[in-house]
């Protein structure tokens, strides 16, 4: 009996032992996925790009609206179509205390861009990100010359997404040092990294405050950053309005009126990158024919399932590209909801009595996959919904030109970089990686292609808008919406905005 | 038991675990998806970075090939380099080990400390209300979802009593130097109580929900098995003699009827691990559970076919175990 009442003793002291509330500079983030790797230039995760970011600053940034600003440089100046000249700032130093110079800028990229540049033969995953650039520079003692080997107006667009290393220290410590240590330009060091359960970093006292067209550039405004890994949605609910965290990503939107209504958590918003869509297969027998197409777009009524089903977060669109993408084009013609049309339209198309088709989806939109089949459904349209895995559906759709089977597609494509390029071209030209439908129009490939290489900015941005124009008339895709990112944050945090890149930079975060 | 029934019966592990390889090898090489694709994502890349990410990988060469490639480098001791983290599998794996087996043996313990004595009290009271609501008791516990209960678990605890931490190992401000890698005992060790709560507040709702089928199960079978002991001569010969009824119960029947609950705990423990992926999600547990879900989602290929092969050499382990104690426990069976 005594055995007992001790062992009862010693587990209320556990249930007593909860951890402490976090004291008032320490911000904790609930975070979906642990970081893969700490080295800038080894990973193709976003996760792992948001925790390395607020360790390692880059030459470009983006603020919280998505203008692209110089961080690490001073200014940039377009020399010709293919040369970049990038002036570098005086007097910012890594944590380890040394100077950064023009030599680390020219030392990172290329580490980024050479054939083996990360050693042992090995090129870096990221190199794609940065297209056409072939050669780097030092012209003076601050100013690097970035050659392309074709036009690319999309570089500065694009450099937000690298870091800046240090030269002596990668030599120092390897590629494979690299992995699990962290020696950056940013506001945050690296204090311990609990793999798989949370990164820890502390306030880096020498830093230069970071890009002055975001204020306040100055030091960090809490003492220490924790990214706690919590992959379970409703864990990371848990976490929020227990107080154990101050941010939490990807909020489902069937929690939102929960974080709302708490005493102590709100909910913050920004507009996605993420476009979706459904993919009609148009080289299939059924969806060949642009009057079944219009069919489908007519039957959906996508403000009803924005309202209902996503909560009212999102925004919808009548091109693939989002609201806030560069070249936009704002006069597309929306396809009204009409059911009645929408049978007629199959009607003329020889299908008086309507159609039966099936739509793939992923697990984690079957909800809504559903809602549009019962649309569909009842514009006699009979969709049934068939779940996937991703990659596998990849391997079904993005056939690269090859044959398809199926006939809808329910999917998205993501573009951190708003530009067109980054989107329009893997989904709607002639056999792209992307390209679900199986579209081939040789007019937008044209556009597209010329677009790409265009310098000059409006040109460039027309292009794309005639594009835009094109396919919402030959409609190989129903263009749905752009979800928007749903945050839970603390209303004890100050000083933080969401941004539409998904970037969670605790620069200026305070807590009260 | 014989020393050579011994190594013959380890002997015996090496097909079984060849076989084991060859089937996780050709299941992951098998199942669609390209890890280059997942990796590129929604990126434009030319065929030429395509190919040159396929050959880092070494996936552009045949899959015999890399099978025996795979086996070669796994026998002594080699599984390759993680796709996404870029260092050995071997590292990533082990970093997490030993979360996830502290986890499971506290779930272990929990499941043996509650499941022995309710099994007991249900025999003994058999009909009974007690033995009613065990019955159903065990009932729920094999059929309710680990996640689901997981996350009442957490509503109940932490959101609305705040008595226990959301998710993770140990609080931030408890930093260990490691030993052992198994926290409870590191904080012992070094002398700190305080982050041995903090530890322990953390394991003690994920290893109630990872124990809890366990649990269930481990009651029936104890149940059972002390229902059967308690029929048998030798227990009313005991009782016939005029001994206590506690000791009849404990020094007699109980030896005997812990036998089979041993072994199932034995084998049960292997499942534990399995179940681990759901529990270590939920709780944001750092341990290999989760990382095997991540990395099958992007065919992740080598630490996929090392974890599973790491399973399956614990489960293999874990039944040989089994059947040894039941030789010790059970002089009468013979391996």
């Amino acid at each position: 009996m005594r055995r007992t009442s001790r062992l009862l003793v010693a587990s209320l002291l556990a249930f007593g032992a909860a951890v402490p509330a976090a004291t008032a500079s320490e911000l904790v983030v609930g975070f979906t996925r642990d970081a893969d790797t700490l080295d800038p230039a080894n990973h193709r995760k976003r996760e792992t790009e948001t925790i390395i970011r607020n360790m390692y600053d880059g030459i470009l940034t983006r603020d919280s609206d998505m203008n692209i600003l110089p961080e690490l440089a001073v200014s940039y100046t377009q020399v010709s179509p293919t040369v970049y000249e990038f002036k570098i700032r005086d007097g910012v130093t890594f944590h380890d205390g040394s100077a950064m110079t023009a030599e680390d800028v020219k030392f990172t990229l290329e580490r980024l861009t050479a054939e083996g540049g990360m050693g042992d033969g090995q090129t870096s995953p990221r190199k794609s990100l940065l297209g056409p650039l072939s050669g780097v520079e030092v012209v003076d003692g601050s100013t690097v010359r970035v050659t392309l080997s074709e036009p690319w107006p999309l570089l500065p667009a694009m450099l937000p997404f690298q870091e800046v290393v240090s030269k002596a220290f990668v030599e120092k410590v390897g590629t494979e040092g690299m992995a699990t240590q962290a020696n950056g330009t940013g506001p945050f060091k690296l204090v311990e990294w609990r793999k798989g359960d949370s990164i820890i970093m502390e306030r880096f006292d020498g830093y230069y405050g970071g890009a002055p067209g975001i204020e306040p550039a100055d030091k960090a405004c809490v003492d220490r950053v924790i990214f706690k890994i919590i992959p379970e949605s409703a864990s990371r609910v848990a976490a929020l309005l227990s107080g154990d965290v101050h941010i939490i990503n990807e909020l489902p939107p069937f929690s939102v009126e929960q974080v709302k209504n708490s005493p102590n958590a709100d909910v913050v918003t920004v507009n996605g990158t993420r476009s979706f869509f459904i993919a009609l297969n148009t080289q299939g027998e059924i969806f060949d024919d642009l009057r079944v197409r219009q069919a489908v777009a007519h039957a959906i009524d996508k403000n009803l399932i924005i309202d209902k089903i996503l909560g009212g977060n999102a925004e919808s669109i009548a091109g693939i590209l989002s609201p806030d993408a560069f070249g936009k084009n704002d006069n597309l013609p929306e396809y009204a909801y009409d059911p009645d049309k929408a049978r007629a339209l199959l009607a003329e198309a020889g299908y008086p009595d309507g159609i039966e088709v099936t739509m793939d989806t992923e697990g984690a939109f079957k909800d809504t996959a559903e809602a549009i089949a019962s649309l569909l459904t009842r514009a006699g349209i009979k969709t049934q919904v068939t779940v996937g895995e991703g990659a596998l559906l990849s391997q079904k759709w993005r056939t690269k030109g090859g044959e398809k089977t199926g006939d809808m597609f329910f999917t998205s494509w993501g573009n951190g970089s708003l530009d067109p390029e980054g989107i329009f071209v893997p989904t709607h030209v002639t056999a792209a990686r992307g390209n679900s439908a199986g579209y081939s129009n040789p007019e937008i490939d044209k556009l597209l292609t010329e677009a790409a290489t265009e310098v000059d900015r409006e040109k460039r941005a027309a292009m794309y808008q005639q594009a835009e124009a094109i396919a919402n008339a030959d409609l190989p895709y129903v263009y749905l919406w752009v979800p928007q990112d749903i945050y839970g944050v603390s209303k004890r945090l100050s000083g933080w905005t969401p941004s539409a890149d998904s970037r969670i930079n605790l620069h200026d975060a305070c807590l009260k | 038991m014989s020393l050579a029934r011994l190594i013959e019966r380890l002997l015996q592990l090496v097909p079984v675990l060849l076989g084991v390889s060859v089937i996780v090898f050709v299941m992951i090489t098998l199942t669609p998806g390209d890890p280059v694709e997942i990796m590129i994502g929604d990126q434009v890349v030319t065929p030429e970075l395509e190919a040159a990410m396929r050959h880092d990988l070494g996936l552009d060469r045949p899959v015999h090939e890399r099978f025996f490639v795979f086996l070669g480098n796994a026998v002594q001791g080699d599984f390759g380099e993680s796709f996404y983290h870029r260092r050995p599998v071997i590292d990533v794996i082990a970093e997490r080990l030993p979360a996830t087996i502290e986890l499971s043996l506290v779930a272990l313990l929990i499941a043996l400390a509650t499941a022995i004595p309710l099994g007991v009290l249900a025999a003994i009271k058999r009909n009974s209300v007690l033995d009613r609501l065990a019955t159903v008791g065990s009932l729920l516990g094999v059929s309710l979802p680990g996640f689901w209960f997981g996350i009442l678990l957490l509503m109940l605890f932490a959101v609305h009593l705040q008595l226990l931490p959301v998710s993770g190992r140990i609080g931030f401000s408890s930093e260990i130097e490691p030993i052992t890698h198994f926290l409870l005992i590191d904080t012992l060790l070094r002398g700190r109580p305080d982050a041995f709560l903090d530890a322990l507040s953390h394991i003690v709702l994920p290893a109630i929900t990872l124990g809890l089928p366990m649990t269930a199960i481990l009651m029936r079978v104890t149940r059972t098995s002390m229902l059967e002991v308690m029929r048998q001569d030798y227990v009313t010969f005991a009782e016939a003699k005029g001994l206590a009824r506690h000791r009849v119960l404990f020094r007699h029947a109980l030896k005997n009827a812990l036998i089979p609950t041993v072994s199932v705990a034995a084998i049960e423990t292997g499942s534990l691990l399995g179940g681990n992926m759901i529990v270590e999600t939920v709780f944001g547990w750092p341990g290999l559970g989760r990382l095997v879900v991540e990395s099958i989602f992007v065919r992740n290929y080598p630490l996929v076919q090392a974890a599973v092969l790491f399973y399956a050499v614990t489960y293999v382990m874990l039944n040989f175990v089994a059947d040894i104690l039941y030789t010790v426990l059970n002089p009468r069976v013979k391996l």
